[in-house]
């Protein structure tokens, strides 16, 4: 197992609220920094974060999954171009999974993101899981964050896409869009569980390969309306180029069917009841495992179940239980 | 679970027009191995293009490979941007086909070391965990 090393030169050098200054002026450089600070969880991210947030909520973020090779990072390739000739300034945020065994990544997404070269509308960082499940890092919506107050106006994230549980993507996006491709078995199989409830809008990539009609029709025939929006099914084929109008007019379509029936607000409300209790569980967990009151009844609780005094259901709520002011 | 920790992270560029990509990728995979996060990035990359990719992936070391016989403009290249761009902290280490003789002129030039062709595996993964901890 590797030691923690010591903090990077560039981190060191410079202060983290000059950092953020330099953030909203629109530097890449400062941008990469407070992600990297933020990833590696270091203590001065969740003070950089505290001062960004208020800066963030502009953007609108449209999550990609799929399974691996689909032509996730072709597409959003693709889909940068169409909004750079817009005008419009774009964030990628593409993950990769690490390696359980080594904890290290080969952070392949870039290579197929190279047509955007310097332009300055565009910032993509390439992101590794660190152990994290559901195709994601940690990390990840903080740093979309960082990008949206660096003033993108559209961010795509790139999930791993390894399996069964990529429904996290779908409660932090604005659009989930779940590609697919012909050929990937039988039709059937693509409709693995959960698949059809949590995309906004479908892709089946690669349809240059020829026969994606069938599955084309078997989704459009499962995909039903949910809160007034039916998913649309887009033929698309990202090494050519096709579909891709078709595609972003769907983003944007799904855009404004959020903003016109509330449903944006709706999912920032269920988005930050979800985060908060995950930063609460997060912030409990540190908290037990400190010499602070709250770790030392951790600890007394803990003898008691062993010594089965106490059932552990009940040493959890004893553990939530407000703390008594002093002297009582 | 792995616990999260400073990563290394490294920038493995393919700078000019040569289309071999097999010893880079061979690095790659060392590299992670040895617990890295490595960025690769593909063929065929400008000296801009890999800047750029640096200074948004914020990675401690870019390590350059060229066959192409390029190497003494595109390398220094690199660190003339880097420098430029207010990020000369980032160490720049090349490999490649590189004629010995060209060696102190890419080292004068602030590449801080070159990988031949027969460098052991295990040397390019030590410089890059030294890049790593701000050596
Ligand atoms: N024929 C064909 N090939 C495609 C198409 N889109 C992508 N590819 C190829 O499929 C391969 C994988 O594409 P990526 O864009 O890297 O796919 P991805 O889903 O991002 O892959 P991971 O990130 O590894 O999960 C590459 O070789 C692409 O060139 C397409 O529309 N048609
Ligand atoms: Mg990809």
């Amino acid at each position: 197992m590797r030691e923690v090393v010591p903090a990077r030169k560039g981190a060191a050098r410079d202060s983290v609220s000059s950092l953020v200054d330099d953030l909203f002026a629109g530097d890449k450089r400062a941008a990469a920094k407070l992600i990297s600070l933020i990833e590696d969880d270091e203590p001065e991210a969740t003070e950089a974060l505290a001062r960004i947030f208020p800066h963030t909520g502009r953007a609108h973020v449209v999550g990609f999954t799929g399974p691996p090779g689909v032509g996730k990072s072709s597409l959003i390739n693709r889909l940068v171009r169409r909004y750079r000739s817009r005008d419009r300034k774009v964030g990628v945020v593409a993950v990769d999974p690490t390696s359980p065994y080594t904890g290290g990544a080969v952070l392949g997404d870039r290579i197929r993101m190279a047509d955007t070269g310097v332009d300055p509308g565009v910032f993509i960082r390439s992101m590794a899981t660190r152990g994290h499940a559901g195709g994601l890092a940690l990390a990840t919506f903080d740093a979309v964050r960082v990008l949206d107050a660096l003033g993108m106006d559209i961010v795509f994230v790139e999930t791993v896409g390894a399996g069964q549980s990529e429904v996290e993507i779908a409660t932090r996006a604005h659009t989930t869009v779940v590609v697919e491709m012909p050929m990937t078995g039988d039709a059937v199989q693509t409709m693995k569980a959960g698949i059809l409830e949590i995309g906004d809008v479908y892709v089946v990539n690669k349809s240059d390969l020829g026969s994606e009609d069938v599955l084309v029709a078997n989704l459009k025939f499962q995909l039903t309306a949910r809160d007034g929006w039916t998913p649309p099914v887009i033929r698309t084929a990202a090494t050519e180029g096709r579909g891709i109008d078709e595609l972003a007019d769907a983003l944007d379509r799904h855009a404004a069917y959020l903003d016109q029936t509330g449903f944006r607000a709706k999912r920032e409300v269920a988005r930050a009841r979800l985060e908060i209790l995950e930063n609460a569980q997060r912030l409990l967990s540190r908290r037990v495992a400190n010499r602070s009151r709250l770790g030392r009844a951790f600890d007394a609780l803990a003898e008691d179940v062993a010594a089965r005094r106490l059932d552990p259901h009940a040493a959890a709520r004893k553990l939530l239980e407000p703390t008594r002011p002093r002297g009582k | 679970m792995i616990p999260i920790a400073k990563k290394i992270r490294v920038l493995i560029a393919k700078p000019g027009l040569d289309g071999h990509d097999r010893g880079a990728k061979v690095v790659a995979r060392a590299l992670r191995d040895a617990g890295m996060e490595v960025i690769y990035t593909g063929l065929r990359q400008t000296p801009e293009d890999i800047v750029e990719a640096a200074i948004q992936e914020d990675v401690d070391a870019i390590g350059l490979s060229c066959l192409s016989g390029a190497h003494m403009t595109l390398f220094p290249e690199v660190v003339k941007l880097l420098k430029k761009r207010k990020s000369g902290d980032i160490l720049v280490a090349g490999g490649g086909i590189i004629p010995e003789e060209d060696v102190p002129k890419l080292k004068k030039a602030g590449i801080k070391v070159v990988f031949g062709p027969g460098t052991p595996l295990r040397d390019i993964v030590a410089f890059f965990e030294t890049a790593g901890k701000g050596a």
